[in-house]
This record gives C-alpha cells, structure tokens and sequence, in this order.
C-alpha cells in the first residue's frame, strides 16, 4: 500500500478533479447550516460558517488553477460532482458522514471533523481501504479502487507529492494556458487571495494554502497572516468563546461568542425531493432551486475553461440562490412533522448545461409590454 | 391562533397577492403579519374576512370542483373589497404583503367599526421592509438590503413569466 498512487499527469488531473468536488462538497452542508439560521439573530455564528465558506469557494478556485495549470479541464457538470447526502469523509481510521443539516451544536461537531487537521500515523497508512458504504466517499484515491485517504489533509500531501514527482520527470507538467487561470482580479473573498498556478512552486502554494487554512495538517491556530485555521474558527462555536493570539488549542480567552440556538429554521436533514408532496408548489420550488444550482455550475466550468470573467456573473448568480434558498428553508415541509423544507442539491442530470440560454433566459430578458 | 385560521390566512393573502403560499411562507413573517391584522382590527372583523373568502371561494367554483379566476375575481370584489366593514382591511392586507408596513385603517373605518390599538401604521418587524412582495413583483432588491450583488445591475428584472401581460399562464 506504499506504493505511489500518482505516475503520470492522467493520475494528477483525476486527483485534481476530485479535490474540486472534494471542496464543492463541503459548500451545500455549510450553506444550509448558515441559511437555517433566522434572520437577525445568531450573527457570531452566522458570521464564522459564512466566512468559511467563502474560503471553501477559494479552495475551489485554486483546485480549479492547478487543474487547468497541468493541461486538465475542469468540469462542475458531470454526474457525481455534486454527491448525494450525506457524502463519507475520513476521519483517520474511522469515516464520518456530511449531511444537509440545520445549524446546531451537532453540526458544528461535524464542521470540526471536516476541518480537523489529521497526520497519518506513518506514511504508509496514508491510504486505507474504504468499504464500498453506498455512498459518496470524498477523498477516495480516484486510482486505486475502494483505498481512500486517512485524512484531507493527506490527500492533499499526496496531490503535491505527485506534482513533485511528475514535474521532475516531465518538463512540460505545467502546459496549461496561463488565461485560464483565475486570478485575483477575478475572485476577491477577503480570506486570501487566489493564486495564479504556473508551475510547480506556485502550484504546491495553492495545494498547500487549502491545507493549512483549515483542512490540512496542523499548523497551528493562526497562519502567517494571522488568520484562524477554520477548526478553531468552529471550535469556538463549541467552546462559546473567541481566540486571541497566544491561545492554546482548547482554551480560548478572548470575547464570549453568544449563540442561540434556538434561533433556527428546524430543516429536514439530508432533505430529498422525494419527501416533498408530489405536484406540490413546494416541490417545484425546490426542483427549480436544483435546476439553477446546476446552471450556475455550468457558469462556473465556463468560467474555468478560459472565461474568467464569468465569475462576476457568478456573484449575482449566487445572491439569487440565496435568496432561492432562504424562501425554502422558511417553508414547512408538509408530512415531516413540523420539519422545514431545504434545497436537496440533487442536480438534473439532462438540464440545459449552456448558462446563457438556461432559466436565466427565457424568464429574464423579457421587458415588461406596455 | 389555529392552525386552521392560519391556513385561511394564507388562502386568502394568496388570492389577495397574487403570490403563491410557498412564496409567502418564504417571507418567514406570515405569522407576524396574521398577528397584526387581527390585532389592528379586531377578532371579530377577522373571522369576518376569512369567512367572506371562504363564501368567495364558494362562488369560484365549476362543477368539476376547479376554480374559475373570472368568478372568484368577481366574488371577491362583491363579497370583500365593496364590503364598508372588510373592504379597507383587504387593501391593507395586501399592502401590508407587499410594503411590510401595516397603514392604519381609514378614520371613517375606525368611526364605524372601533379603533383597535393596533390601527396605528407600523413597520411589523425589522425583516418586514426586506420581504416587502413589491421588490419580488418588479424584480429588485430592497434598497440597503439583501444586497444583489456586484454587477447584477446590468442584468434585466427578473420577473416571473406568469405575471408578464403576455403570460399565457
């Protein structure tokens, strides 16, 4: 099981590929724990699961620029980029499941283990087996069947060390179109500025900088920059209470956090479409949610396949899913007692996959007839 | 309240919006707003108004049990919006959906049928501005909140096909 899982430049662009559904993945469970909160209150909260996953938006990005840097192609579209929930992540040894799931006490248990850094105890249990378990297993190893990896962390470790070894044996690794990449003209988060991916040096900044904000293996509270690892930015959520510099891991001693957590819409967990009444106006509504979800992901492959500039589109795209998603999440789910209904991210795989002349067409650029 | 008074409600608010009940369920303040219309004109006038909608409704229906627009438009300006009593509080209950503010009902309104301490206008709560229908129905966000996002003012309104003139729905 030592032996490496990455030879060539095919290895390293199905690697990539999965990092990117790898980072996409965490996004719908943060987001619907963030949107479940009701409006007004619990802003501490709503202010953390928000900038992480942002961060987790970043992550993306430089996942899609090492990708697009190597020659690949990246693709938000294909079936199974977007897994069903609850999706597997490891958790050394052990797995845990990522649901859709309200905002509580338990999610922010499971944010924790996303973002937990974890080190193989030696190299060689870097890989372990994963029994097929019927689900998404997210950093599985995309070449070796039913191994996965022992932490997110250590996958990462592998894409660089394949990058390493690859590039020293092919000058012409890095092949990729420089106007691919995103830069920071075109993504600005606030929580670290994208980078640009060219070669080897600039490609293991990236994989190392999704890392070390929150996945990865430890490198302590804050970064260079000082910011919080997303671990510690959660834990706080738990232990009801800021860091400050100089803190121990458990003992925060900054300002007291307020959570209430009371203060949220009860969503169904893991909500499919499949609980929603049939025919129902609510069904449609979570169906049309699905359906813009997967266009705006079509958005962002051509954003990604040397169109940058799409991103901006990107920014509005996203406050109208907000908003999709908030009148969801406020809606009583009928049959589930008292549950609320919340987008099921179940994209249709047969949509239009060309932005330009999906929902946002037809319904949008029609004026107004007087 | 009853969950049964709740539903007609959110019955009558849709035939008086236009908005279909996920959506006004997706505002979060449907509760809040049933709250202030029964306190701004009474029990009494209330359970006057569902029941005029429910008699409405009643007229609006074919023989096959669906609901003809035509007759239900015409029952409820003949049952509820000629009505002295009921009439003012429909406007306002759909200007209340649409502004988020409760207008206070008209002095000859409060002469005849009593002044409730409600009648005053008021905002319902701080998030009621921010869910107005108004900035649903012209496709725009309410200035200074839920911010649209950088760029999207190059993007055309996004009205709904079935409130365009030429909708065939």
């Amino acid at each position: 099981m030592t032996a490496s899982t990455i030879d060539n430049r095919d290895h390293l662009i199905s690697y990539l590929h999965a990092a990117m559904a790898l980072e996409h993945a965490t996004i719908p469970p943060y987001l619907t724990a963030y949107y479940s909160i009701h409006p007004n209150t619990n802003s501490d909260a709503a202010h953390i699961i928000r900038v992480v996953a942002v961060e987790e938006m970043l992550h993306l990005t430089l996942a899609a620029n090492v990708l697009n840097a190597i020659g690949g192609t990246p693709d938000l579209t294909r079936p199974g980029f977007v897994p069903s929930y609850p999706a597997y992540l490891p958790d050394g040894d052990d797995k845990f499941t990522v649901d859709l799931e309200p905002f509580s006490l338990h999610a922010v248990g499971k944010f924790c283990l996303i973002e937990q850094p974890r080190q193989a105890p030696s190299a060689s249990s870097r890989l372990v087996p994963a029994p097929d378990s019927g689900g998404s297993f997210l950093a599985s190893s995309p070449t070796i069947d039913g191994m996965r990896y022992y932490s997110i962390g250590e996958f990462y470790a592998a894409i660089i060390e394949g990058l390493e070894k690859v590039a020293a044996v092919d000058p012409r690794l890095f092949c990729g179109n420089p106007a691919r990449q995103v830069g920071p003209e075109y993504f600005y988060s606030g929580g670290g500025a994208v980078i640009p991916v060219t070669d080897l040096d600039s490609a293991r900044r990236a994989l190392s900088f999704i890392a070390d904000q929150g996945e990865g293996l430890d490198s302590g509270l804050y970064d260079e920059d000082g910011e919080l690892a997303h671990y510690y930015r959660f834990r706080q959520l738990e232990l009801g209470r800021y860091y400050q510099v100089g803190d121990l891991a458990d003992s925060p001693s900054g300002p007291q956090l307020r959570v209430t957590w009371d203060d949220v819409y009860p969503v169904k967990v893991n909500a499919r479409l499949a609980d929603y009444p049939p025919g129902s106006e609510l069904a449609e509504a979570a169906r049309n949610f699905n359906a813009d979800y997967g266009t705006f992901l079509a958005l962002l492959t051509k954003a990604f396949n040397g169109q940058p500039s799409l991103l901006q589109d990107a920014i509005w795209y996203m406050f109208r899913l907000r908003d999709a998603f908030t009148r969801l999440v406020r809606n009583p789910l009928p049959g589930s007692d008292g549950l609320h209904a919340a987008p099921t991210f179940e994209i249709p795989t047969a949509f239009e996959s060309d932005p330009d002349v999906a929902r946002t067409g037809g319904e949008t650029a029609e004026a107004v007839p007087r | 309240m009853t969950a049964q008074s709740f539903d007609r409600f959110l019955l009558l608010s849709v035939d008086l919006t236009a908005f279909e009940k996920t959506e006004l369920l997706g505002t979060g303040l449907a509760h809040q707003y049933l709250a202030k219309v029964r306190a701004a004109c009474g029990d009494e006038v209330f359970t006057a108004l569902l029941a005029a909608h429910r008699l409405a409704r009643a007229d609006a229906v074919r023989d096959a049990g669906s609901c003809d627009r035509t007759l239900l438009d015409r029952a409820l300006r003949h049952r509820i919006f000629s009505d002295d009593r009921l009439g003012p509080v429909a406007r306002n209950v759909i200007k209340l959906w649409y502004s988020g503010t409760w207008y206070g009902l008209p002095p000859e309104w409060t002469d005849s049928y009593g002044a409730h301490t409600a009648a005053e206008t008021s905002t319902v709560t701080a998030a009621s501005y921010q869910e107005g229908l108004l900035w649903r129905a012209i496709g725009a966000n309410p200035p200074g909140a839920k911010a649209p996002g950088y760029g999207s003012w190059a993007q055309p309104p996004r009205i709904d096909a079935r409130y365009l003139k030429r909708a065939t729905k």
